[in-house]
């Protein structure tokens, strides 16, 4: 099964890009998604920054492990995303706007995990 | 209201290039922008609202105002002012020549690709732009002091409102908060801070230098709303006080799962970012990359 589920340049999102306070969020292509298939490998619950690590299965059968960057603890928190939403071995879909360097990694936009419930950390900046 | 950074070229371009403030201000912010300009300094106009307030109140236990629970600013945090809808505007600010140029310089580059916030170095927001980072805040009110508390980099801002006033000039220094005094005009806090270091009110908006001073003006307007009258004064860089209306929104913590905890910016390497050789941002390390696990 191809796991890279898909890279496409999107304008609409331009106006959802990340709100990176700690760093400029410039290293990732705000106009591109990418869109892939695997499983959890790691949630890095942490500040100034979570990582969401996704081991995502090529088609040469190797495994490549991408990186999803969000928010803090405080901004998932608020967005309804807890630690214990991915635990290592849970079955994700997830979309970012990828790297532009090419590396395995994005700003988290999206995720669906594998018993259908969604997940959009840039939520957490809703006021309520 | 969801923080919005946008760093489409196009649109920084046209802010480098052309763009001026959309709208006239309100009668209001003109009026407040007046009293600014009428008292010269910050310390005249905080006089000023002293003068007016008698000499202010002193606080007890029994007349601490509630200030608890958790908040955050309602504004977008990229715009030093809320008045700043666009990102194809200028900042509302009143720039010196030389600051003026400074900051379409900075946009320039923004619009190249070529931007790095100290942030990225673990350095504290300081004062004032600590009044616009995002995430959380909490504000302690006690008789002889005021916390002011902002998640990120755990900056704490001390209000001393015993009466005391600031070091001497010949004892004073840089800080990244400043030196804040204040007093109680019932349920207002009016504030003056100075003794700052060198700034930018955030990454596309001006930059302050050490002398920038400010008096803020804070009530509780209503159980939700935080209200914070703020002039800048900074003559090297601004050829007026620049005068903004902050807002912070309390927010519903019913299951009180929002804490706000310790802040450390280097726990994480995977959050590592460099000013690389073009002076721009970049990730310096992943341990997650087949590169890397190799």
């Amino acid at each position: 099964m191809k796991t890279i589920l898909g890279l496409v340049l999107c304008s609409a999102v331009v106006f959802a890009a990340p709100a990176f306070a700690h760093h400029s969020a410039v290293m990732f292509d705000d106009q591109k998604e990418v869109t892939v298939k695997g499983t959890i490998k790691e949630f890095q619950y942490t500040n100034p920054h979570s990582w969401l690590l996704v081991d995502v299965k090529n088609d040469d059968g190797t495994v490549t492990t991408w990186g999803f960057e969000a928010e803090g603890p405080s901004t998932l928190t608020r967005a309804g995303i807890r630690k214990s939403d991915f635990t290592p071995g849970t079955e994700i879909t997830i979309t970012g706007n990828p790297m532009r360097d090419g590396r395995p990694a994005a700003a988290w936009v999206k995720a669906t995990r594998g018993d259908g419930k969604e997940f959009n950390p840039r939520a957490g900046f809703a006021i309520k | 209201m969801i923080p919005r950074l946008v760093l489409l070229a196009a649109l920084i371009a046209a802010i480098a290039a052309t763009a001026q403030p959309a709208a006239p201000p309100s009668p209001e912010k003109q009026r407040m922008t007046a009293l600014g300009i009428e008292h010269k300094t910050a310390r005249a106009l905080y006089d000023h609202f002293k003068k007016e307030a008698n000499g202010g109140q002193a606080l007890t236990w029994r007349t601490v105002p509630d200030w608890t629970g958790i908040w955050t600013r309602e504004a977008s945090p990229f715009f030093w002012d809320p008045d700043q809808a666009s990102p194809t505007a200028l900042p509302t600010a009143k720039l010196t020549p030389e600051h003026e140029r400074l900051l379409r310089e900075k946009l320039d580059k923004v619009a190249k690709g070529i931007e790095f916030d100290p942030l990225s170095n673990c350095e504290p927001a300081g004062m004032p732009r600590w009044l616009v980072e995002p995430f959380l805040k909490e504000f302690v009110v006690t008789p002889q002091e005021v916390w002011l508390i902002n998640e990120m980099q755990n900056e704490v801002r001390r209000v001393y409102t015993d009466g005391r006033d600031h070091p001497s000039e010949a004892d004073a220094y840089p800080l990244w908060e400043g030196d804040s005094i204040g007093f109680w005009d019932g349920d207002k806090l009016v504030v003056h801070t100075s003794q700052m270091r060198a700034g930018q009110y955030q990454r596309i908006q001006p930059f302050y230098t050490e002398q920038v001073e400010t008096v803020e003006i804070w009530q509780r307007t209503d159980d939700a709303t935080m209200v914070v009258h703020v002039w800048a004064f900074d003559p090297p860089a601004l050829a007026e006080p620049w005068y903004t209306r902050q807002v912070y929104k309390r927010l519903s913590n019913d299951d009180a799962s929002l804490r706000i905890r310790y802040w450390n910016c280097g726990e994480n390497q995977n959050n590592v970012v460099e000013k690389t050789e073009t002076g721009t941002s970049d990730f310096s390390n992943f341990t997650f990359t087949q590169k890397d696990d190799q």
